[in-house]
């Protein structure tokens, strides 16, 4: 059928073209011979096999493994380039002999081949829910991982930066937080399991897929409930001769802002106030004072340097390179350093088997500056100086209090704190073929991670509270080592109309951790080469530690893709784990999914429409396993007996070991469960410059393992772990992109990911979970029909402004003029059941659901435009929706210096209108309440960038492909309502906790200039 | 090889992968355990072990829950001995606990509730596996189940002379009873320590049995000790004197010849020592604390120069007012600017940051190794001049008034010991028969000899004293609320218990 209608449509054209010929045979031009080359727009390098026709005509031919063609066409001719996965070109002749032609990868084209769990498949073979993220996009963020690179790439894909400190990761949610765990996706990394991806160097990487519903994410069963992260690094490619390219940039970061703080003028004031005296005869006169955040903030340089060889015959193929990233932390003394090395490599060694390596090493040095400086900072008194005027630093303890230390000395003396890591990572794998159907692959993956940690500090006295008596190194040394062992066989054949690939594989993997740690104090100096553990066992004061762990587990996987017509498409997979963490009996799960997809655009009845270039409709639904949502607890359902729980008796105070059961388990732990239905629909208009794909998820997970907070009658250490909550998130992922193609290319793009985020159970017994416990009050409250850790606590109404207002309205009873007014918005009737309505009298039933950390909407905008070898580039973010709680702010012990906002507004007699309460310290107005509760919305310029390439011509004789040069910054602007300097509070330990400003590490905004050469 | 094609090739290699994967995956291959520690189900295998679990009871009584600021909040602080002391704005939700103006979220209130429920706990796990010990000495077993029964005691007389009723629990939970746990009358609860205690007696050795390694476990005298102050909490004055004479007639204990001795490092488990919690400043891991130490004498240490502390526990205005004319046990109580430390090392000198301090000699504790936290001293839980003293309160109470100044006047005998010759007649004798007077002199005897020491509170709400005495200390006590703690908050949020009247 299909052969008749091309046969049709072959001589239709034929007969076609004759017609034309007869019609007007003066029109027909003359026939000239071009050559050229075709070279790739990434870097330059000639591409192999490109496609070469003229447009309408039948003549064609493909570019050889310099990427040179040569072809007879009419002078007025059209010629078009095909190239797997570029963007298809079309270049008028014009009469030319001489046509070079650059190809750039089309990220939209149906061709597309997106890597899944196991194998690749067409993009319009996909029936389930895959993001992509290709190296152009990744490698314009200035970051040394590729998590932060991912933020606002992916619909669906939530990504918060844990911290500013130089080498921090970040924190990414796949569809919403959908566990009250670790939520945190897992990475495969070149086939290889991991749970991080900080140490891949994003500029190694290919592509990046996000597997998001459960179909594409069922391969990985027990591990796929978050999201799957698939990392692809570059391969070799045949050519002539190797692509050597290297790329580096050098920037400088500084802090997004600063917070505004009373200066020294107002905080003397505000003394005086407080403790009602005039320890500060003229506050005016202090002035500004010490800009605390200036003394421990710097510009810091970022640097990024990668060299890198890409090349290959017909039987080897490689893609080797080196990197060394350098970072400092805008905080002083943060820095970090790395170096990494790859060699990916691919050999057939005959017809029938083929060895493959993928092989990374890194090397990262870190320098951990003391992070609590910055709490130091926010909090010290700005009439104090650093150092007194002997040079000495200064004391700040007196008279504000011991809890206060000076950040400036805390960073002189607690930086000699450093990390050393060094990571091996990869895998080898073998492939045979049997035929030309069947395939088996067995694939051996290992991770050895090895991290060293020295922490020195000297003997020092700044104050009675900030000192250290003997100097002390603290020594910590960890290994972390995975293998993975995956057999798999793969059948794939098309006949007629059918498409059938089936996957059957067996896999295991084990996991073990070792730790030794010591201490030794009372150096002979100070030198950093007597800065070492000595082998003297009896040294006393020199002690050890440690800590070892491990785990495994087995899976056997099966999947089979169908496919009819290129237009009914099938998939159903299912993975059977079993797992080491639990027990025996409820270690086995299985995880099935199912999918389907109708290319409707290939429908005849739609392609007349003409309207569509492309629609599909696609469904999945399926089962997924959190088994890392206990990553700290590695044996969850067994009590472990704690020892080091001495006694102490007799003469000689001896010390007699004491053990016992500290902490309570739950011997019936098992699984976290998630279902996934997914509803997608894809789709192209005006000739693919309009495309877009909408998914429709709801995610819902159940017997979630939560630690259920236990009354302390229990007499556990801890709250045990119960499979007990459920949660859904239902929301959107939507993409659309419009570009436009020569003469000026251009394209924006848009992405929007609206997610609810509600818990749906937790606990028969108790319905709601307190967390976050802020001076014995707890913050959040977690409970069915709210988000995961909803902010908690009292409204508040106004401020006591009058003595009138402290009779009229309910007080806990330490409240006095300018402090808070709670709401009394619930009471209780005489069986004791909540009325909902004021009673008259505060009590804890009067606090409420305050607002949700989770955002309901994440955004992100992209643009960029090349015009005559300049390229511009600009991505944009947000999030909305969010609660930040300040819980800096909360902590007024002694007397801190306060934020310069609640200077200005604060209740004083003379000012009895405010709506700010007055300064205090104590009493109720730091009980948990809205007041410490800000908007988290913010829009921020993620990233901009201009470039420009050297015109090919100007490069030839010097041998460059390609010489580009470009200026890009990070974070330039952001509009926040937050205070603080960033609204991101993520929280990769406790889902309960998050969106809370302890005080972190701040991001940083950056400018950069860098340079990209091909060879 | 002639007769392997290729295909057999692929196959052998394909096959050999799997062989071999199959061989490193055996069937333990999922079989994990915790590494370094012992599993609860695998524990309890000899007396060792079961000897283990009983000290990590004692363990706990070291906490910082079971002897420092929540602790301190819920005794001396509350009571009308002790300020909160420390810089004035120093852990506010103390100076809650000094004011009476607390609430159920107070942290000190929650420390405690749960520090003494996880010395219950631990015993309870104890006390159930300890029986089914595989081969252990009979003798070992029976006194380790009579430690672990007194220890429970001590905490439910506490939690019960803090909050009322309270939860009963007596085995390890399991997760369907965590939330369905109930107050309890406080008449169970006091049958419950009875038996504990009861149990206890019968298999703990006396004092001077114990091998001398073991010194500082639960005697047979202690348990007779906590038992007597049970009764006396009930008013059961008849089995508070049975027990305090068996204590007094078994004549293991004797008074120390100098009072402020008692407080000494030489006085630790001395004569007159009933039962301590034993510390010890052992050589710190962290260069700040060691695995010996408890915080108690950091937080009431002396706050300033010389800088041994926190200053938490300021002796009171109305206690130091209370001593008799003399009192050598005044001296001995607390310590002030001015004052050389006991073991005249240094002289403390004022601290601008704290008005009026005044410090807890009795808590104090010489130079030791590592930092303030890492603190040695023995914390008296029961000297056998409190014994006296009940004694004397019991027989008095009884009718038996002129065998109760036998005891009394012991007690005020050792502490003129110390006194200054003149003017005479410092701490005479006490002679007075009438019931009534004598119960006055022998609660103020308690007072002055049992100052700081954590008993005040409880001496005046078994005395149904504590109304008078905290209004005349102007505090803002609230009579038929103040007399009980709260029960905290989260065990409110989290159970189906109610709340104490008046919170």
């Amino acid at each position: 059928m299909k052969k008749s209608f091309t046969l049709i449509h072959f001589y239709g054209r034929q007969l076609l073209s004759l017609v034309l010929l007869l019609a007007g045979a003066q029109m027909l031009s003359a026939q000239i011979r071009v050559t050229g080359r075709v070279t790739d727009a990434a870097d330059g390098s000639g591409l192999i096999g490109v496609t070469v026709r003229e447009k309408g005509g039948t003549a064609g031919t493909s570019t050889d493994v310099d990427g040179n063609f040569t072809i007879t066409a009419g002078t007025d001719a059209t010629l078009q380039f095909t190239y797997t996965g570029y963007a298809l070109k079309e270049v008028p002749v014009e009469g030319r002999t001489i046509l070079n032609v650059t190809l750039g990868e089309d990220p939209f084209t149906l061709e597309q081949v997106v890597v899944v769990g196991y194998g690749t498949q067409k993009k319009s073979d996909l029936t389930g829910a895959v993001g992509t993220v290709k190296s152009k996009d990744i490698e314009r963020i200035a970051s040394p991982s590729i998590d932060q690179a991912l933020q606002g790439k992916i619909a669906g894909v939530y990504v918060t930066p844990t911290s500013g400190e130089p080498g921090a990761g970040a924190t990414i949610r796949i569809r919403g937080t959908g566990t009250l765990n670790n939520a945190n996706p897992l990475y495969v990394i070149d086939g290889m399991i991991s749970y991080d991806a900080s140490f891949i160097n994003p500029q190694d990487v290919a592509s990046i897929e996000v597997l998001k519903d459960a179909s594409s994410a069922a391969i990985y069963g027990a591990r796929g409930s978050n999201g799957v992260i698939i990392i692809t690094t570059k391969n070799g490619k045949q050519r002539k001769d190797a692509l050597i390219s290297f790329n580096s940039y050098y920037g400088t970061q500084q802090v997004t802002k600063k917070i505004d703080l009373m200066n020294a003028a107002e905080f003397g004031q505000v003394y005086n106030e407080f403790t009602n005296s005039t320890y500060f005869p003229s506050p005016a006169s202090l002035g500004e004072g010490t800009d605390w955040q200036g003394e421990i903030f710097r510009n810091a340089p970022i640097a990024n340097f990668q060299l890198a060889a890409n090349g290959g015959g017909e039987r080897f193929s490689y893609n080797a390179s080196v990197n060394y990233f350098n970072q400092s932390g805008i905080l002083k003394n943060a820095e970090f350093e790395r170096i990494t090395a790859r060699l990916n490599t691919e050999n057939k060694l005959n017809s029938w088997f083929t060895l493959g390596t993928n092989l990374a090493y890194s090397n990262s040095k870190k320098q951990l500056a003391p992070t609590g400086v910055i709490g130091s900072a926010y909090r010290i008194s700005p009439v104090l100086t650093p150092t007194d005027s002997l040079g000495k630093f200064t004391d700040p303890t007196s008279p504000y209090g011991l809890a206060i230390a000076n950040p400036v000395a805390d960073l002189f003396y607690k930086s000699n704190n450093h990390e050393t890591g060094d990571r091996f990572f990869g895998s080898v794998y073998g492939n045979i073929k049997f035929g030309k159907y069947l395939t088996f692959r067995s694939n051996y993956g290992f991770d050895l991670n090895g991290v060293k940690k020295k922490d020195y500090t000297p003997v020092f006295r700044v104050s009675n509270s900030q000192l250290l008596n003997d100097d002390r190194l603290y020594v910590e040394n960890t290994q972390d080592r995975r293998w993975i062992w995956e057999q798999t066989l793969t059948f794939d054949k098309e006949w007629e109309k059918h498409h059938l690939n089936v996957l059957a594989g067996y896999t295991a993997e084990e996991y073990r951790f070792d730790k030794i740690n010591a201490v030794r104090t009372d150096f002979p100096g100070t030198g950093d080469d007597l800065l070492f553990l000595i082998e003297s066992g009896d040294d006393p004061t020199q002690t050890g530690g440690g800590r070892s762990y491990d785990e495994a587990l087995i899976s056997q996987l099966f999947r089979v893709n169908y496919s009819y017509l290129d237009r009914y498409l099938l998939t159903f997979s299912t993975r059977i784990d079993q797992s080491s963490r639990f027990r025996k009996d409820l270690r086995r799960k299985i995880f099935p999914s199912g999918s389907v997809g109708w290319n409707i655009g290939q429908e005849p009845f739609v392609q007349n429409l003409r309207i569509f270039d492309r629609l599909k409709l696609r469904a999945s639904f399926g089962i997924l396993g959190n088994q890392n949502s206990l990553a700290s607890v590695r044996y969850p359902t067994l009590g472990t007996i704690q020892s080091g729980l001495y006694a102490i008796f007799g003469p000689d105070e001896a010390l007699n070991q004491g053990a016992t059961l500290v902490n309570y388990a739950n011997p019936d732990l098992k699984w976290e469960t998630a279902q996934q239905t997914d509803i997608g629909l894809e789709f192209g208009f005006f000739k693919g410059q309009l495309t877009g794909e909408v998914d429709w998820y709801n995610r819902f997970t159940y017997d979630i393992i939560a630690a259920v907070p236990i009354p302390d009658y229990v007499g556990s250490g801890s709250n045990p772990l119960v499979n007990t909550a459920q949660v859904r998130n239902i929301g959107w992922d939507i993409t659309l992109n419009w570009r436009h193609s020569a003469p000026f290319s251009w394209n924006v793009g848009a992405i929007f990911s609206p997610v609810q985020n509600e818990i749906v159970k937790l606990n028969e017994q108790r319905p709601e979970i307190f967390s976050s416990f802020v001076q014995g009050e707890p913050a959040t409250r977690s409970a069915v029909g709210l988000p995961i850790g909803a902010f908690y606590g009292y409204q508040v109404a106004g401020i006591f402004q009058t003595e009138a207002d402290l009779t009229t309205y309910p007080r806990f009873g330490n409240e006095g003029l300018g402090d808070l007014r709670f709401a009394d918005i619930n009471g209780r009737d005489a069986s004791g059941n909540l009325t909902g309505q004021p009673d008259g009298a505060l009590t804890n039933d009067d606090r409420t659901y305050l607002g949700s950390p989770i955002p309901t909407l994440t955004y992100s905008f992209n643009a960029g435009a090349e015009w005559k070898g300049f390229d511009i580039a600009a991505d944009l973010l947000g999030v909305r929706g969010n609660q930040v709680f300040n819980a800096k702010k909360t902590f007024r012990f002694s007397v801190y210096n306060w934020e310069a906002s609640e200077y200005a507004g604060r209740w004083t007699p003379e000012n009895p209108n405010a709506t700010t309460p007055r300064i205090t310290n104590g009493g109720s107005n730091y009980r948990v309440s809205d007041y410490f509760l800000e908007d988290g919305r913010f829009v921020r310029l993620r990233s901009v960038l201009i470039g420009y390439s050297l015109p090919s011509s100007w490069l030839q004789h010097a041998k460059i492909n390609k010489f580009r040069v470009y200026v890009s910054g990070m974070n330039l602007w952001t509009s926040q309502k937050y205070s603080g300097y960033s609204p991101e509070f993520s929280n990769n330990e406790n889902a309960f906790q998050v969106g809370f400003d302890n005080v972190s590490f701040p991001i940083a905004k950056s400018w950069q200039v860098g340079v990209d050469m091909t060879f | 090889m002639k007769y392997i094609n290729k295909s057999h090739k692929k196959a052998v290699l394909a096959l050999l992968l799997v062989a071999l994967h199959f061989t490193a995956c055996n069937k333990d291959f999922l079989d994990r355990k915790p590494q370094g520690d012992a599993d609860v189900a695998n524990f309890f295998l000899d007396g060792n072990q079961a000897t283990q679990a009983t000290n990590a009871v004692y363990n706990q009584l070291r906490s910082w829950e079971c002897t420092a600021l929540p602790y301190l909040g819920t005794t001396d602080i509350l009571s009308d001995d002790a300020d909160k002391g420390s810089t004035p704005t120093d852990a506010l939700y103390m100076l809650d606990m000094d004011n009476f103006t607390f609430d159920p979220a107070n942290s000190s209130i929650s420390g405690v509730w749960s520090g003494f429920y996880r010395v219950i706990a631990r015993a309870n796990l104890a006390i159930q596996r300890i029986p089914n010990v595989p081969a252990m000495d009979e003798t070992l077993r029976k006194r380790l189940l009579g430690e672990n029964k007194a220890l429970r005691a001590y905490a439910y007389l506490l939690l019960v002379q803090w909050f009322g009723e309270i939860p009963i629990i007596t085995e390890p939970l399991s997760a369907d009873q965590y939330y369905t746990q109930t107050r309890k009358p406080v008449a169970e609860v006091y049958e419950q320590i009875e038996r504990d205690l009861t149990d206890a007696i019968a298999v703990l050795p006396l004092k001077s049995k114990y091998p001398s390694a073991d010194l500082g476990r639960l005697t047979k005298g202690a348990a007779q000790g906590i038992l007597a102050k049970l009764y006396m909490v009930k008013h059961d004055f008849p089995k508070a004197e049975t027990l305090c004479l068996d204590i007094i007639n078994s004549n293991e204990y004797s008074l120390l010849p100098v009072y402020r001795d008692i407080f000494l490092p030489t006085g630790e488990n001395g004569a007159e020592s009933v039962f301590e919690i034993q510390a010890a400043a052992l050589d710190p891991v962290d260069g700040i604390t060691g695995p010996g130490a408890t915080p108690f004498n950091m937080v009431q240490g002396v706050r300033g120069i010389p800088n041994l502390g926190w200053g938490f526990n300021r002796p009171s205005d109305n206690l130091v007012s209370s001593f008799e004319l003399f009192d050598p046990r005044k001296s001995a109580t607390y310590l002030e600017p001015g004052n050389d430390l006991p073991d005249g090392s240094a002289q403390i000198q004022d601290n601008p940051e704290i008005i009026g301090e005044r410090f807890n000699r009795k808590a104090w504790v010489p130079a030791h190794t590592g930092l303030q936290d890492n603190g040695p001293g023995n914390i008296r839980i029961l000297r056998y001049a409190d014994i006296l003293l009940l004694a004397a309160e019991a027989l008095n109470e009884n009718g038996k008034s002129s065998q109760a100044l036998v005891f009394l006047n012991q007690v005020r005998q050792r502490a003129r010991a110390t006194a200054p010759a003149f003017p005479p007649g410092i701490l005479a004798d006490i002679t007075i028969t009438d019931q009534t007077q004598l119960r006055e002199k022998i609660y103020r005897e308690r007072r002055s000899e049992l100052a700081m020491e954590q008993h005040r509170w409880f001496d005046l709400q078994r005395w149904g004293r504590q109304s008078a005495a905290m209004i005349a200390a102007g505090k803002n006590f609230v009579a038929n609320k103040h007399e009980l703690l709260p029960v905290p908050q989260k065990e409110i949020d989290l159970s189906d218990m109610v709340q104490n009247a008046g919170y």
